[in-house]
């Protein structure tokens, strides 16, 4: 049977129909004001107090509004950053992810994975008022998955050395040279640990919360393989790492050393997060109420294996795979992580530092107005050094979950409440066990 | 052939096709339906990130997964509608047919891969469509490559769907264990229901391949009586006929002879006694005898052919030959280069039946397409030609047709010939005019 002209006629009339209703609603949809949204979170990245947390991406919303008229930006305010993650998941699951937004490292892998995120890859090469080149490449490469890039660097926070200048002084000690190493660090902390009052105890210490993950980045061990399915803790390099925090400890003959110490400027260093810094920093009363002393930051001693690395912790922004407007997005995301009057503001209104070297090499102090009170002073070129030489963090899921089970175990060995033997071999195939299930 | 299906069977078949299809969208609906709310549940419960990391997907919002499963559902349906109903020529037909497989893709795909019985849909409506002999080839080679798409589906999509598994773990333990079994009765049931389906088109089938045995010997049956009957018919046809010839001599010739006879005998006694009364006798004798002339030409005339009984000779064979043209679909060609004027009856019948028998064997033995039909008079003969394009033969080998042809000729001192170049001809000729012969000494009664 054939169609008759009727039901051809029909069916013609059904397919312009539809046609019309289609076309209808994509010139709907060009007239509607674009409204691009961002998705973060209220509060620090790096776990700091911050009082301030939108002022960097307000600048940006402002600026970036200003040069696409026609197009609003919005967020959601007030999201704590515990409770980001599950939001941001909900978001997805309904559908209605923001644009662009921040991606909590630990989530990053898994949303590269299953597509949510847009690879901006060639997007960025394509665009010729954008370079990668601008970034820290541990920075950058911590919005890599599988080769592709899914993400950009909004802020970075590398792990800087607290030195005490007054106590180094005191016991008649130079500041130590930015090369400096374990063995230089394990000297000075012999040298200032001791008894100052005479009471039998002592009082006065090296180094205080100087941990194993710190070291084993300095003496470059690499702990887990890319895709966080096996570990390396029987390293040899990590072996090494251990036997000297073991010696490093055992300076302290027993007795903990607590963060009081440090504030009171009994402790000769303290490793710090940037961030933590210049959080540290607005605090003034707390230095001193108890003691007053100079201070001075450096990088972290490099191991005999390794270098002076120290991890970065980086916060990403990435766009969703499912923007209906992914070149403003792009525009966008790049307002926050590229343009460098933004990237200044990082470094002046957030306890992050910007990714861009040229904006953090180029910073002074007078933009940090937080750390140009006395008692000691940053040399930015010193921190870009330091980012330059840094590491990127694993980000695999279950990462800090992994670290937190080796913690306990391995502090075990460092005090010495664990023998050592072939702890490391024992701990390697525990972890290896977890990260395979 | 759906008109001679038992209509009970067909509509059985439809009814249950129907269920199957009925079934299959209840499953889709409460399958997205489940899905579709169970994400629902997990947003609003905050436990998205533990879901997406089962996943190796992002899957789509809850409501547009269940348009989507739900409009792929409707649009294999449709299109399944269209493929059954044959709206569109062959080639539309195979367009539709992919469509609907693609439909089926896209909705397994839709329902997380969680259900692959719509899969035995479009089979169904593959078979339904192909009864032809062909059948049983094109339905397991369809069967075999709409399982070969449905497990590339699951090879291939695996890593890119949302598992049922990662949607039921959301739930207790208990629950989950439910949901599985479920989910496991909906593909059986939907098993069950193709499978009876299936039993049920396959006797359907069957009953109907018994029942065109069944007319076939029946056919045979009434065949082979019907050529009895006629074999029987044209034997009476023959007895009646004899039966006439009998009666007819009998009623006329015999009567006359026998007439005859008497008066000859009176004769013989009378022709010494009274030569005068003999004379008179035999006076009587001629007229019994003219009369049965006439009676005999009367009876001969019944048996002429029709036509000719009615016609005159070139109209009647003009008539003939256009007939058989008409029926035989040959060509044929009646050139008369000149009618002899005063034929008798006999030779009128012969030339008659001489054209007859020629056009009929150009037909049947010789295959022709066109037949030249000439007849034309030369001083003292009539002449008589049939040539056809047919395949002739190389070596004529007289028929009854032909023999019978010559043996009605030569009985008017006629002759025939034949021969064969560029297809067959037939060449009669018959002295006119000329008054031999003693069998016809009765036309010289007329006159």
């Amino acid at each position: 049977m054939r169609m008759s002209a009727d039901a051809k006629r029909r069916l013609g009339l059904l397919l312009a129909a539809v046609l019309l209703l289609v076309l209808g609603g994509l010139y709907q949809q060009r007239q509607q004001p674009v409204t691009l949204r961002i998705g973060l979170f209220a509060g620090s990245n790096w776990d700091v107090p911050d009082s301030d947390s939108y002022a960097v991406v307000d600048a940006a919303v402002e600026k970036f509004e200003r040069e696409h008229p026609g197009v609003t930006v919005s967020y959601v305010s007030g999201i704590k950053k515990e409770d980001y993650s599950e939001w941001l998941a909900g978001r997805l699951l309904s559908g209605d992810e923001p644009d662009i937004f921040v991606i909590p490292g630990k989530d990053f892998n898994l949303y590269a994975s299953i597509g949510a995120l847009q690879p901006i890859s060639e997007t960025g090469s394509r665009d010729p008022s954008f370079s990668w080149e601008v970034y820290y490449p541990a920075a950058l490469d911590y919005g890599r998955y599988d080769g592709e890039i899914y993400a950009l660097p909004a802020a970075s926070v590398p792990t800087l050395m607290f030195v005490n200048k007054t106590l180094l002084a005191r016991e008649g000690i130079p500041i130590p040279r930015n090369d400096w190493t374990w063995q230089e660090f394990y000297e000075i902390c012999r040298r200032v640990t001791r008894d100052t009052d005479g009471d039998g105890r002592i009082d006065q210490f090296g180094v205080y919360d100087y941990g194993w993950r710190l070291a084993a980045v300095a003496n470059g061990v690499r702990l887990f393989r890319e895709d966080g399915k096996a570990s390396f803790f029987a390293d040899s390099r990590m072996e090494e790492t251990v036997r000297f925090l073991r010696e490093l400890h055992k300076l302290e003959q027993g007795r903990e050393v607590t963060a009081r110490d440090f504030d009171m400027g009994r402790v000769a260093f303290r490793p710090f997060t940037f961030a933590e810094y210049r959080t540290y920093k607005p605090y003034p009363w707390r230095i001193k109420k108890y003691s007053s002393f100079e201070w001075d930051c450096i990088p972290l001693p490099a191991g005999p294996s390794g270098s002076s690395s120290s991890s970065l912790q980086t916060m990403l922004m990435g766009m969703s795979a499912r923007s209906h407007h992914k070149g403003l997005a792009w525009q966008l995301l790049k307002e926050i992580c590229y343009d460098p009057e933004i990237q200044k503001l990082t470094l002046e209104r957030s306890q992050g530092l910007p990714v861009r070297r040229d904006v953090v090499e180029s910073g002074s102090l007078q933009e940090m107005p937080d750390t140009a009170s006395p008692g000691g002073g940053l040399d930015l070129r010193v921190v870009s050094a330091v980012m330059d030489h840094a590491v990127m963090e694993p980000k695999f899921a279950r990462y800090e979950e992994v670290m937190m089970r080796a913690d306990s175990e391995l502090r075990g060995v460092i005090d010495g409440s664990i023998p050592f033997d072939n702890a490391l071999n024992r701990i390697q195939k525990e972890i290896n066990g977890w990260l395979q299930q | 052939m759906a008109e001679i299906m038992p209509a009970d069977g067909e509509s059985r078949i439809r009814g249950l096709y129907r269920l199957l299809a009925v079934y299959n969208g209840l499953v889709v609906f409460l399958m997205a339906g489940f899905m579709s709310i169970t994400q629902e549940k997990i947003v609003s419960s905050m436990a998205a990130r533990t879901f997406l990391s089962s996943l190796p997907i992002v899957p789509l919002p809850a409501a547009q997964g269940f348009l989507l499963a739900a409009g792929s559902f409707l649009l294999l349906v449709l299109l399944g509608f269209l493929y059954r109903r044959q709206l569109l020529r062959s080639g539309g037909q195979y367009v539709v047919f992919l469509a609907e497989t693609g439909a089926c893709v896209l909705l397994m795909r839709s329902l997380n891969l969680a259900y692959d019985g719509v899969v035995l849909l479009v089979v169904a409506d593959l078979m339904h469509r192909y009864q032809g002999e062909k059948q049983s080839w094109l339905l397991v080679g369809a069967m075999f490559g709409l399982y070969v798409i449905a497990n590339y589906n699951l090879a291939v999509f695996q890593g890119h769907v949302a598992p049922f598994d990662a949607y039921a773990a959301y739930y207790r333990p208990s629950v989950q264990a439910w949901l599985l079994a479920i989910k496991n009765g909906f593909v059986s049931v939907n098993l069950i229901l193709f499978v009876s389906w299936l039993v049920l088109l396959v006797q359907n089938k069957h009953r109907e391949k018994e029942r065109i045995a069944s007319l076939n010997r029946q056919l045979g049956e009434a065949n082979r009586k019907l050529r009895a009957y006629a074999l029987e018919a044209e034997r009476m046809a023959e007895t009646r006929e004899r039966n006439r010839l009998a009666r007819e001599i009998h009623d006329t010739l015999g009567h006359a002879l026998t007439g005859i006879a008497a008066g000859l005998d009176a004769c013989i006694i009378l022709v010494d006694a009274a030569p005068e009364a003999a004379k008179k006798q035999l006076a009587k004798i001629r007229e019994t005898a003219r009369r049965g002339i006439t009676d005999v030409r009367r009876s001969v005339r019944k048996l002429r052919p029709d036509d000719l009984e009615k016609l005159p000779l070139r109209h009647a064979m003009a008539r003939m030959v256009a007939e058989f043209a008409e029926s035989s679909g040959m060509k044929i060609r009646l050139v008369a280069l000149g009618w002899p004027d005063h034929l008798r009856e006999d030779e009128e019948e012969v030339l008659y039946r001489v054209v007859q028998e020629g056009v009929t064997n150009a037909n049947r033995h010789g295959h022709a397409t066109e037949v030249i039909v000439t007849i034309g008079t030369e001083p003292g003969r009539v002449y008589l030609i049939i040539a056809d394009n047919g395949a002739g033969c190389s070596e004529v080998k007289p028929g009854f047709g032909l023999r019978h042809m010559r043996e009605r000729l030569e009985l008017l001192h006629g002759r025939l010939r034949c021969w064969s170049d560029q297809g067959f001809t037939l060449e009669a000729v018959i002295p006119a005019g000329t008054e031999k012969g003693e069998a016809y000494d009765i036309d010289h009664d007329r006159g």
